[in-house]
């Protein structure tokens, strides 16, 4: 009650004022009148809300400054005397320190929040002709790498946040939707459009929130919502057409392949195939375009319809659409439908929200990244150029005269389709206790659910039907169901109190999967049916007995934890988390592990001594420290000792598959990271620069151990590693005015790996990489290559020293040459806008990583003379004073050299877009709210010195069976009524 | 108010609902069984089971693509075989005796071995404990098991020692007996090797022959199929363990044993045996069905119809028409002669996969054991001679009249001829003549001198790097 009358005795100056009637009305960007707009006198709390028509009306002091505030746009302050009472509401643009940092389990003033969290808006990525939503954040946001190996249509992209943090447990964050834990790479059924921001969670007190599964960095995803606004309803299309990217590695042609078998001598003797001259001469003109037979210029399109609107109690937000890629190798493609609804709804203190998504994918697929020889993406390359994929009678070839597959069998008899429904889902309750002010209580719970069926058949005319139990086809039905639920609840507790404000939570949290798998294989498909009905049965004699097959997992974590935050005068900040978490899949007494972070912040313009100063409009100097784990590693099960069902002569059995690991426990990241953020010139520049060092324990490695055991390595928490960066980003305003709008932006992000400790051992080697005290994770470990030797076309190595030359291959020799994890990436872009009109472009960029390219190995080696080579071969040593870089085909052939090491420093046009927004006028006569079209290109230039495709190789091996990334250009428009 | 009550208790119930306890983080496998749950004796019987299966490992017998080190490994490495233009580079190391220590075949082919041995550790792991009450049950299965162990540690010697004389004192290979994972033997010397491989056959030999029932009925399906290792593979096993090993008479014992109790098969069921169709002369079969690999495909692939590897003419030209083997073990197709040995099982035969059973042990190479033994020996060539002669006859060649060093030669052609592609070739040339001499398509890997490393395989670099106590061969 004092309090109450303290507060009145404030406000009494108030009515001493001579009071004026103020009315006006409030638009957006586009002078679309803005509904719902809090319109308060500063200082105060006398105000009032703007109608459906944008308009208000109050009565204020004549001296007051009107504060008008909506979420989604920068706040606004007119004073009374300037007499502008319509306003105009800028959207909060993503670098505006004013904006919130939503966790997943807070919503948090990002002025007031000491971890180090970078935000993407939907709108700004979500134009790209790209499948999988996490791909799009590509180059955006400083410390996030994204790494897309492959451009099949709906294919999952490798994301690292500020380095690896592990070598063997998974490094792919944490993606939460509307606060349910969804399965990475799993996005090809998500429409990326219903995003409306990501928010990359990177540093320690961001990331404890998350406890066990936090380490790798958090990906927070929030779905648009309904407003209190008139129903908008919107639709978009997109076209696009796709084309093949160049590749560097080049092959022979007929003439070079006949003149490679005839002329140039080797151990197994000149023209393998016995072609006489007038065979060759006529075989040296065939050159059916392989390429051209598997790859096609391919089409995407798009259709989103949405819906928006609501009023003061109930808003919503649906949309439905339709997204269909072909791929750029014949038959591939995704086909996704997707719809959803979110609901709030407002009955008091109560407050119930609802998210659910429901999305149908189907995608054809064909086998990639692998050297397997039927695979169409290898076969194309390897066959002899003067083969010719139809016979005389017009039927196709299966295979030419060395033996290699013609990739067309394959590719057009076979099919392999993902159909695939996702349900993500949740309801949220949040009740405020109106007995205790501040205090509410919360609970959400929601699931993800994955159904996939893979339908996989194979014909008998094809390669792949050679390995097929009685040869004659074979159809696959493969279901997969992962089911996740999440359930939180939480009491939450806010207070302001004089200079003091603070919040707490406290959670609880459990989250439990299943994963249930099974299927058959049938063999004799014979008759007219390509899909189960082809089945022959079978019987003792025929070979066509099925398989069948059927597992189950079920994992659970368990977790109770706390979120607080504190602010002093606006200027001092702090946020705490301490979190416990047990996991279902660690031994007996080893399960529950404890995490927890701490972040400090200091606004320094809010400090009297900057009050004078016009040059900064704001800085904020942070720092945080705390500890995540990282539980991606092993099976649900891994640290019991298990037996797996298996049979021999028709009996089942018990063969060991899982060693007993009970001191098996998660990593732990713990980091220190420190960040200034800087808004200067009036607003028109913003810059973050954070640097972070991070160490993690426990670090997960294959603790090697003799073979004679019958198992040569075990995982072992083992071993510490250290990442430890610096990030950078920047956004500039050129040049604003009424017409003009250019801006740039820039990040860069330099990440710095050290191997600290491997428990008593200075290496583990495993194949072609090393892990070694001292030295870059994941490096590479190989004989250095030293050219060829003039006078006998010996291949020569670097001895260790480096510095003998030898012409004798020994293992031993090998030494680090790199490392597979880039030192730096980053992006850069500009736009300009004049009136309506826009043009943009993005760079992406990645540096200082090196790629053993495994498919270069496979069409360089001699011994694979009866199959098509590398042009290179060309140049192999035939005398003696040969000066060359291919050894002799005498000579013994040796893989694992740094010969098929090189460097995959790119720089990438990742998208240009110009588009043009039609003015109202034209609009008002065609009773549209908004009008926009556009062309972009993707992916249209690559800056790169590899030999392939792409660059972009996350596990640091090109394997082979590359599906080249997408070069695309497409057209599009956007019509809200 | 109620209403504040009311939702209290909501939410409050709701965070409890299902977390009151530590029970929701204790789930165990549905799928797989923990090792802790294995309590009884059948369940060792199943491990055994788990023991075979492991032996259909890529590496071992039945490759996909460059395995199979001890069936097609021994006939490329030595003089049988030529790589053919659809070669695909599979086991050209082996062809051309380049394997480095980090060569993944062998390494492959050591880790394979070592897999089967632990499983064998895991079912006698425990056993005793059920010998007072099941003697005869834990006789069964201890016995294949030690068998078993033995067999796959002498697999390991043929290729990684150098020398098989008995008491050889050079380097042996790592006899592991227990299941743990910690353990870093060292290879102690090839004396000591055949020490444990003898003492395990010899126990295996006591506890199969009082078992609780015969080891080979486990079904109606198998009761004759030989799939299982009985008394009667023991006696098959020491017999080419003691021919390795230069003990001649023990060799001819248990020689004996097994061709009394497994006659040869007749001209007519010769080609039976590679197509399934009958188990005459088989000792132990291994058993494969649709699904499984196919046997000797990284040499001739059939269904692929590719031919890595063309046999040559020297061994070709050995069979005479009237030889049963010629057309058993070699086919024209595509206007090659290819191995035409694992075509297919008879049930099977109009579309072949080359999936059939593994024989590893059968009655003709008995009678080429005792025969060589009673030669080496001196002054048996009467008995030996019978038994080359014996075994001739039966498959349709010339009997002959050798004495001395001739008997003996011609009795190394017959097992060339007879065990082409079961993997013998290179083992034989290296404990007897121990130099390779090729003549046909052989480029410059014409000849393999007695003093060259590459008789015996590299210790894999990844044992090397593991194994504190283990020692890399000479030459390495």
């Amino acid at each position: 009650m004092k309090k109450a009358l303290v507060f009145f005795a404030l406000m009494l100056p108030v009515f001493l004022w001579a009071q004026t009637q103020v009315s006006g009305i409030v638009t957006d960007a586009s002078d679309a009148p803005l509904p719902g707009v809090s319109v308060s006198v500063k200082g105060t709390r006398t105000g009032t809300t703007t109608g459906a028509d944008g308009r208000y009306s109050i009565s204020v002091p004549a001296n007051a400054t009107l504060v008008f505030s909506i979420v989604g746009y920068t706040n606004q302050e007119v004073s009374v005397a300037s007499g502008q009472f319509n306003v105009q509401l800028k959207e909060a643009e993503a670098n505006d320190l004013r904006e919130v940092v939503i966790t997943g389990y807070t919503v948090q003033n990002k002025r007031t929040y000491t971890g180090s969290t970078a935000k993407v808006a939907g709108a700004e990525v979500n134009l790209q002709p790209i499948a999988s939503l996490e791909q799009l954040l590509q180059g955006k946001a400083p410390g996030l790498l994204i790494q897309s190996q492959s451009g099949q249509p709906g294919s999952a992209s490798s994301v690292t946040i500020r380095g690896k943090g592990s070598v063997l447990g998974g490094t792919q964050p944490l993606y939460i939707v509307d606060g349910i834990q969804v399965t990475a790479n799993d996005f090809s059924s998500i429409n990326p459009t219903d995003i409306e921001t990501y928010n990359v969670l990177k540093d320690a007190v961001s990331t404890s929130q998350y406890g066990s599964r936090g380490a790798n960095g958090v990906i927070v995803v929030t779905t648009k919502r309904g407003r209190n606004a008139k129903t908008v309803i919107n639709y978009d299309y997109q076209y696009g057409v796709q084309q093949m990217p160049e590749s560097k590695l080049k092959l022979m042609n007929s003439r070079e392949k006949l003149d490679y078998e005839l002329n140039y001598d080797r151990p197994d003797g000149v023209n393998p195939f016995g072609w006489t001259q007038a065979e060759a001469d006529s075989l040296a003109n065939v050159n059916p375009d392989w390429q051209d037979l598997v790859f096609r210029k391919s089409v995407t399109q798009q259709h989103v319809l949405s819906a928006t609107g609501g009023n003061d109690k109930t808003r919503f937000f649906l949309s439905g659409s339709i997204f269909d890629q072909q791929g750029l190798v014949r038959t591939t493609g995704l086909k996704r439908y997707t719809g959803r609804m979110n609901l709030d709804h407002t009955a008091g203190n109560l407050k119930i929200g609802l998210s659910t998504t429901l999305g149908y994918s189907k995608r054809s697929g064909t086998p990639e990244n692998d050297n397997v020889v039927n695979t169409p993406l290898n076969a194309y390359r390897w066959i002899l150029p003067y083969f010719t994929p139809y016979a005389a009678d017009g039927s196709l070839q299966l295979a030419d005269p060395g033996g290699n597959y013609s990739p067309l069998p394959d590719l057009l008899r076979n099919y392999n389709t993902r159909r695939q429904i996702k349900g993500v889902g949740a309801i949220s309750l949040d009740y405020k206790i109106a007995a205790v002010k501040g205090l509410s209580v919360r609970t959400q719970w929601g699931i993800d659910f994955t159904d996939t069926q893979n339908d996989i058949y194979t014909d008998r005319n094809t390669q792949s039907n050679t390995v097929v139990p009685g040869r004659n086809g074979a159809f696959q039905f493969a279901t997969a169901r992962t089911f996740r639920f999440t359930g939180t609840s939480s009491v939450n507790y806010e207070r302001k109190s004089g200079d003091h404000t603070f919040g707490a939570g406290l959670f609880h949290e459990i989250v439990n999967r299943r994963a249930t798998s099974a299927g058959y294989t049938g063999f004799g498909l014979v008759g007219p049916f390509k899909n189960a009905a082809g089945i022959t049965p079978g019987t003792p004699t025929n070979s066509f007995i099925p398989t069948v097959n059927g597992n189950q997992v079920n994992d659970a974590i368990l977790s109770y934890f706390f979120i607080g935050n504190y602010d002093y005068k606006n200027k001092y900040f702090v946020n705490v988390t301490g979190r416990r978490d047990g996991s279902s899949r660690l031994a007996e007494g080893k399960k529950f592990v404890n995490y927890g972070g701490i972040g400090l912040g200091w606004a320094l313009t809010s400090e009297e001594f900057m009050a004078n100063q016009n040059i900064f409009d704001n800085i904020k100097v942070k720092a945080s420290y705390g500890s995540a784990g990282n539980a991606d590693i092993g099976g649900a099960y891994e640290a019991i000792e298990q037996f797996s069902s298996v049979t021999y002569n028709g009996i089942g059995g018990l063969a060991i598959s899982n060693l007993r690991k009970d001191q098996l426990s998660w990593e732990t990241r713990t980091t220190l990271n420190a960040g200034v953020d800087f808004t200067l010139l009036k607003n028109a520049l913003t810059i973050g620069f954070e640097i972070y060092s991070s160490e993690t324990k426990g670090l997960y490695l294959n603790r090697q151990l003799s073979s004679t055991n019958g198992v040569s390595s075990i995982l072992t928490n083992m071993g510490r590693l250290r990442n430890a960066g610096i990030e950078l980003s920047a956004a500039y305003t050129v040049f604003q005015n009424k017409d003009w709008n250019v801006n740039v932006n820039g990040n860069w992000t330099t990440n710095r790996s050290k191997v600290l400790e491997l428990d008593g051992n200075n290496e583990i080697i495993d194949g072609i990489s090393i892990n070694r005290v001292g030295e870059r994770a994941n490096s590479i470990y190989l004989v250095r290559y030293a050219g060829v030797d003039p006078d006998n076309g010996d291949a020569l190595y670097y001895q260790a020293d480096g510095k003998t030359i030898t012409n004798q291959y020994d293992p031993n020799d090998a030494v680090i040459v790199g490392s597979f994890d880039p030192k730096g990436f980053g992006g850069f872009g500009a736009d300009v806008a004049y009136k309506g009109i826009s043009l943009s472009a993005q760079f992406v960029y990645t540096y200082g990583y090196k790629i053993y390219n495994q498919a270069r190995v496979d069409i360089e080696n001699p011994q694979y003379y009866t199959s098509n080579l590398h042009r290179a071969l060309l140049r192999e040593w035939q005398q003696p004073g040969d000066i060359t870089d291919i050894p002799s085909s005498f000579n013994d052939f040796f893989e694992n050299t740094t010969r098929f090491v090189e460097k995959g420093d790119y720089i990438r046009l990742r998208n240009v877009m110009l588009s043009y927004t039609l003015p109202k006028t034209v609009l008002g006569r065609w009773k549209i709210s908004n009008l926009r079209v556009f062309a972009q290109g993707q992916n249209l230039v690559t800056w790169t010195k590899f030999l392939g495709y792409d660059p972009e190789v996350s596990s640091g091996v090109l394997t082979g069976a590359v599906y080249p990334a997408l070069k695309a250009v497409t057209i599009g428009a956007s019509i809200g009524l | 108010m109620k209403k504040t009550i009311l939702y209290t208790a909501l939410f409050i119930a709701a965070g409890a609902l299902f977390t009151s306890c530590k029970k929701s983080v204790e789930l165990d496998p549905t799928h797989t069984i923990g090792g802790d749950e294995l309590t009884s004796v059948d369940d060792h019987d199943r491990i055994m089971t788990g023991a075979y299966a492991a032996m259909r490992n890529n590496a071992l017998y039945a490759g996909v693509n460059g395995g199979s080190v001890w069936l097609s490994g021994p006939d490329i490495a030595a003089d049988n075989f030529y790589g053919g233009s659809q070669n695909l580079g599979n086991l050209n190391t082996l062809f051309r005796w380049n394997y480095t220590a980090d060569n993944t075949v062998t390494e492959a082919a050591w880790q394979g071995a070592y897999q089967v041995i632990r499983q064998t550790n895991l079912v006698t792991r425990g056993i005793d404990k059920y010998r007072a009450t099941d003697a005869t049950k834990v006789n069964r299965i201890e016995g294949q098991a030690r068998a078993l162990r033995a067999f796959m540690h002498f697999e390991l010697l043929r290729w990684w020692a150098n020398d098989y004389d008995r008491n050889a004192t050079s380097l042996g290979i790592p006899y592991v007996e227990v299941f743990d994972i910690e353990q870093m033997p060292a290879r102690g010397t090839v004396k000591q090797t055949y020490d444990k491989i003898e003492a395990d056959l010899k126990a295996a030999k006591t506890m199969l022959s009082n078992t609780d029932r015969s080891i080979q009925s486990t079904s109606a399906v198998t009761a004759t199929n030989r799939a299982y290792i009985d008394s009667l593979v023991v006696n098959a096993m020491l017999a080419r363990v003691y021919i390795y090993a230069n003990q001649l008479d023990s060799a001819i014992k248990y020689s004996t044993l097994a061709i009394n109790a497994r006659p040869l098969a007749t001209a007519a069921q010769f080609p039976q045996i590679w197509e399934d169709a009958t188990s005459a002369e088989l000792i132990w079969s291994f058993k494969m069905f649709a699904g499984n690999a196919a046997l000797g495909r990284e040499i001739y692939d059939v269904s692929a119809d590719r031919a890595s590897w063309l046999p040559v003419t020297a061994l070709t030209s050995l069979y005479s028409g009237s030889d049963v083997r010629g057309p058993a073990y070699f086919r024209v197709r595509t206007g090659r002669t290819v191995l035409g040995k694992y075509w297919a099982k008879s049930t099977a035969a109009g579309n072949p996969d080359g999936v059939v059973d593994i024989k590893l042990f059968r009655t003709a190479e008995m009678y080429l054991i005792r025969a060589e033994a009673y030669a080496r020996k001196g002054g048996l060539d009467v008995p030996a001679l019978a038994d080359l002669n014996a075994l001739r006859a039966i498959r349709g060649a010339a009997v002959g009249a050798e004495t001395g060093t001739a008997l003996q030669t011609a009795i190394q052609t017959e097992r060339r001829k007879e065990l082409v592609a079961e993997g013998h070739r290179f083992f034989d040339i290296k404990r007897t003549a121990r130099v390779i001499n090729r003549t046909q398509n052989c480029a410059t890997f014409c000849t393999l001198a007695s003093t060259n490393r590459a008789w015996a395989f590299p210790i894999p670099q990844s044992e090397i790097l593991a194994n504190d106590n283990i020692d890399q061969n000479p030459g390495y």
